[in-house]
């Protein structure tokens, strides 16, 4: 399995490239971090409508735990 | 894809809260355990896993930001990603990048709402389950390997299977955490269906869940307050998003998961197993009636569409029913984008605008009412075609709702077309195209042209559509049969356009629609206009070209009798031929004998086209006829004049022209017995002893002149001249060849029927035919009378001759001897005399009692002309002062009248 991701390294790399493009057009938000974890749990068979939901589910927390950091600061 | 390694996801899913949040693990456990929740629990997408849907929807997506260029780039993109084969779900990703896309433009509203409700609801959970912030990997995740199986079977839809999977747990899932939270229902509104069941998750009892331990454990942190205790939602329900989506399918009569055709009840049916509240079953059967009658539309429409048989007006109906199915499907097609468009913001729905049984149930009411039409209209047309099935459609427009009126009206355009189209190709150029027998004309090909007036076209009153009436449709089939008659009988070449001015102006059915709604007045015309000008041109080519009145004429003036000079000349020429035998009469003798007269008389005068016509024919003779018997005149009749003279009619005139000649012969026969008395009379005066029987005859002889006197009065002036009449005012004011056909018949049965040659008075015939007779037997036996009368009375003047001559020689006149034969020879001529008597007495008896017989029966006869004949012939009531019977019935009918005089 692992020279057949050697030889499929450009392959990979080619791939999350085309990925990130699709997602900075479709202004997703996801840095390539992300994206790459996004795509091995949706390679992984998860639901990418949950996966969606929870994504902008934690956004919106982490944005509004800040705003209350914030407020308390 | 190897690459990727294979991370447990509960690790990849911490390592991306932590990413996305920017805190640390630690930090991010609350996040953590929610994500999980999420994600368990709606293993199953509520999406169909097509990646060209997918990459359909993100480019419709881009195309509404107006970014067209990016949507280019992006089929770009996606192509490259295609060809790589490093992705298994290639739609997943990309259906993760749709869902995360925002439209740049437009700032997210929604953010605050989600912010506070995420910040609000993550403490609660942080207290109910404490159990996960510590060890976020040992969380199964892998949940969707063990129910992958399941959740397949129940279909793509991650709420439906979320609800199948409870119906396991015994507890009620409560139906909206956040309902009983009236500050945030508004935000509960605009919650996403997946968040909202995640939250509910931890409450309900799911064993086969993975969160199974946790929840059984009774809730640890404080009492749940009872408000958000809400109404609990029934085991296994269906939602109504669900049926919203069976429900389109079954509109178009493909069974849907729930809501399945019943073969048995012949409806569309719930299945009995799925739990549903009643109004939401009620609302869906309500609903699924549109793909039972969608199907009865459909299933005609598909039988009938290929059968080639059914014909062009049945094709039209179909392609009308087609027209309006599409209509149907345009309308679905809308609600189905309707519910793509809700699908593509996936959880994102808004429930205010989104496609409730409800509403389909207000949008679908004024398609159910077309599609009911339409079925009721499958229906009723079934098994009919041609002008019958237009005929149907037609009964269906007759109703007061205007929507319903206005589609059959619709319906009614297009499947009259063709009918419009045939009865314009018929009525303007006499052309019938009608391969499947759909027009109500129709045409024997059988038929020869001599017939073809009368039998080749006809009327096929069931295709007579009910909007066309009948006497619309009797002057079509006439319109097309003048136009026909015109080309193959006259071999008139003239085109229609010229016959009449209203085919030249664009008569295509392209106006049907407009005709039908103006039946009474445009149509009306039209065929009018149409019936009017062919049959006129036909009148006139007829009159014209074949000299028809003419004909008319000349059958009244030669087989009737009109042309008095010429027959009796003719009759004069021919006695002597006809009292020969019949079996010694050659025909070219007696046409020599016509020719003569002819020549001699008036006729002569007569166009040539006539006279031509005009011959001799020889009845079938039977032993011991006469020539008297078997001579008839003829007149040949071919061509366009034989419709109006067909065999029939010429049969009728040929037993008219036989009975005429008699009578006209009884004239000739008593003329002929008058000159003998008055030429006789002088001479006979000599011989007093005939003086009495002389007297008898003449007696006898005026009684019958009297008799033929009347009776050729009564044929002439009361038959043929009053039916001549009425006849030719006939002829003038007929409109069409028809009428004059009808009025040459008529006039033909009247003349038939008055000249006693019809069945019902074919007694008096009979006695008229013995009165004939006894005319005849009169003749000769005063012929006879004279013959032996002269040849006595020369024989005396021979004698007193001889005896004057002998005296002038100074010889005796007469000796004894001869004195004595002459005396004898007198002697025994007035021996004669007595017999004469007797035999002249005999006839007179015959004929009065004959005579008397005939007005027994003309006194009973029902005509009334008959009656006044009767008058006429007794009018001095000779009669009836010999005969009671006739008293009697004379008295009925004149007593009162003779008491009054």
């Amino acid at each position: 399995m692992a020279s057949a991701a050697n030889t499929n390294l450009n392959a990979v790399r080619e791939t999350m490239d085309v990925l990130l493009e699709i997602s900075r057009l479709l202004n997703t938000g996801l840095d390539i971090e992300s994206l790459s974890i996004c795509v091995r749990l949706c390679e992984q068979g998860i639901n990418p409508e949950a996966l969606s939901a929870v994504i902008k589910e934690l956004r919106k927390a982490s944005e509004t735990l800040k705003a209350s950091e914030n407020c308390a600061n | 894809m190897a690459t990727l390694d294979q991370k447990s996801p509960n690790v990849l899913l911490q390592s991306l809260c932590c990413r996305i949040t920017g805190k640390s693990e630690a930090e991010v456990a609350h996040q953590f355990q929610y994500a999980v929740r999420v994600i368990g629990s709606n293993y199953a997408p509520t999406i169909e896993r097509d990646e060209f849907l997918v990459s359909e929807k993100i480019k419709k997506e881009l195309l509404k930001q107006r970014r067209e260029a990016d949507a280019a780039l992006f089929s770009e993109l996606h192509r490259k990603l295609q060809t790589q084969s490093v992705l298994k779900h290639r739609w997943s990703v990309l259906y993760l990048l749709l869902s995360l896309s925002e439209d740049p433009r437009k700032p997210s509203s929604r953010v605050g709402n989600y912010g506070a409700l995420f910040a609000q609801a993550l403490p609660r959970d942080a207290h109910s389950t404490p159990f996960y912030c510590t060890r976020p990997q040992s969380l199964a995740l892998g949940y969707g390997e063990r129910s992958a199986g399941l959740s397949a079977s129940v279909g793509t839809s991650g709420i439906s299977s979320l609800g199948v999977y409870t119906l396991n747990g015994p507890t009620a899932t409560p139906q909206s955490l956040l309902a009983g939270q009236p500050s945030q229902s508004a935000a509960g509104s605009s919650q996403t269906l997946g968040s909202r069941l995640a939250w509910a998750l931890p409450v309900s009892c799911s064993p086969s869940s993975a969160l199974a331990p946790l929840a059984i454990r009774p809730p640890l942190g404080p009492p749940v307050p009872s408000s958000r205790v809400v109404r609990p939602r029934q085991d296994g329900e269906v939602s109504e998003a669900t049926l919203v989506r069976d429900i389109l399918y079954v509109f178009q009569g493909i069974d849907g998961k729930f809501i399945k055709m019943s073969a048995q009840d012949n409806c569309y049916k719930i299945d009995g197993k799925v739990v549903l509240c009643k109004s939401l079953r009620d609302t869906s059967s309500r609903l699924s009636e549109l793909g039972w009658l969608h199907n009865k539309v459909r299933k005609y429409t598909d039988a009938r569409s290929l059968d080639r048989a059914f014909g062009l007006v049945g094709q039209s109906f179909c392609a009308s029913l087609h027209q309006e199915l599409k209509e149907y499907y345009r309308l679905l097609s809308v609600l189905h984008s309707q519910l793509q468009v809700e699908d593509e913001q996936g959880v994102l729905v808004c429930t205010e605008s989104s496609l409730t049984l409800r509403r389909l149930l207000v949008w679908m009411y004024d398609p159910k009412i077309r599609l009911k039409t339409l079925a009721a209209l499958v229906d009723f047309c079934q098994g009919r075609k041609g002008g019958e099935l237009a005929s149907a459609v037609h009964s269906y427009g007759k109703t007061g709702d205007p929507q319903m009126r206005a589609l059959v009206q619709h319906i009614l355009s297009l499947v009259s077309n063709p009918i419009l189209s045939f009865l314009y190709r018929w009525i303007y150029d006499g052309e019938l195209e009608d391969t499947y027998h759909e027009f109500f004309v129709a045409s024997d090909p059988n038929v020869k042209t001599d017939r073809l007036w009368h039998d080749k076209y006809s009327l096929r009153k069931s295709m007579i559509p009910t909007f066309i009436t009948m006497d619309q449709a009797r002057k079509v089939l006439l319109i097309g049969k003048s136009i026909n008659f015109l080309h193959q009988v006259c071999h008139d070449r003239t085109p229609p356009g010229q016959i009449t001015a209203a085919s030249n102006s664009a008569d295509t059915p392209r106006d049907a629609a407009e005709l039908l709604s103006d039946l009474d007045g445009a149509f009306q015309e039209k065929i009018d206009a149409a019936y009017f000008d062919t049959s006129k041109y036909l009148l006139d080519v007829l009159n014209r070209n074949y000299l028809l009145l003419e004909h008319l004429q000349a059958m009244r003036r030669y087989l009737l009798l009109g042309q008095g000079d010429f027959i009796r000349h003719l009759m004069d020429l021919l006695k002597p031929e006809l009292v020969r035998p019949a079996t010694t009469l050659y025909q070219h003798n007696l046409t020599g004998i016509l020719e003569t007269a002819v020549r001699a008389t008036n006729a002569q005068y007569d166009n040539a086209e006539i006279l031509k016509r005009l011959d001799v024919r020889l009845l079938e003779v039977s032993p011991g006829d006469t020539g008297w018997d078997v001579f008839s005149l003829d007149y040949h009749v071919d061509g366009p004049i034989a419709t109006v003279f067909t065999r029939e009619c010429m049969g009728h005139y040929l037993r008219v022209f036989n009975f005429l000649w008699r009578a006209k012969r009884m004239e000739y026969t008593l003329t002929d017995i008058w000159k003998g008395q008055m030429c006789n009379a002088k001479l006979l005066k000599t011989m007093p002893e005939l003086s009495g029987v002389l007297h008898q005859c003449h007696i006898l002889a005026s009684e019958m002149v009297h008799f033929i006197h009347q009776m050729q009065y009564y044929i002439t002036f009361e038959v043929l001249e009053c039916s001549w009449d009425e006849l030719w005012n006939r002829v003038q004011q007929a409109q069409d060849l028809d009428h004059i056909i009808a009025a040459h018949d008529l006039f033909l049965d009247s003349v038939i029927s008055r000249c006693l040659l019809d069945n019902s008075s074919r007694n008096l015939l009979n006695q008229l035919r013995a009165i004939f007779d006894q005319i005849i037997e009169f003749q000769s036996a005063q012929d006879s009378l004279y013959r032996s009368a002269l040849e006595e009375l020369t024989l005396r003047l021979q004698f007193e001759d001889k005896k004057q001559q002998r005296e002038e020689e100074g010889q005796w006149g007469v000796t004894a001897e001869q004195e004595a034969e002459e005396k004898k020879r007198i002697q025994e001529f007035q021996e004669t005399i007595p017999k004469m008597r007797s035999q002249l007495r005999i006839l007179t008896h015959f004929y009065q009692n004959i005579v008397q017989q005939f007005l027994v029966l003309l006194m009973t006869s029902t005509d009334e002309s008959l009656r006044f004949l009767s008058f006429r012939l007794d009018f001095n009531e000779h009669y009836k002062a010999r005969e009671p019977r006739l008293r009697a019935s004379l008295g009925t009918n004149w007593g009162r009248r003779s008491s009054n005089m």
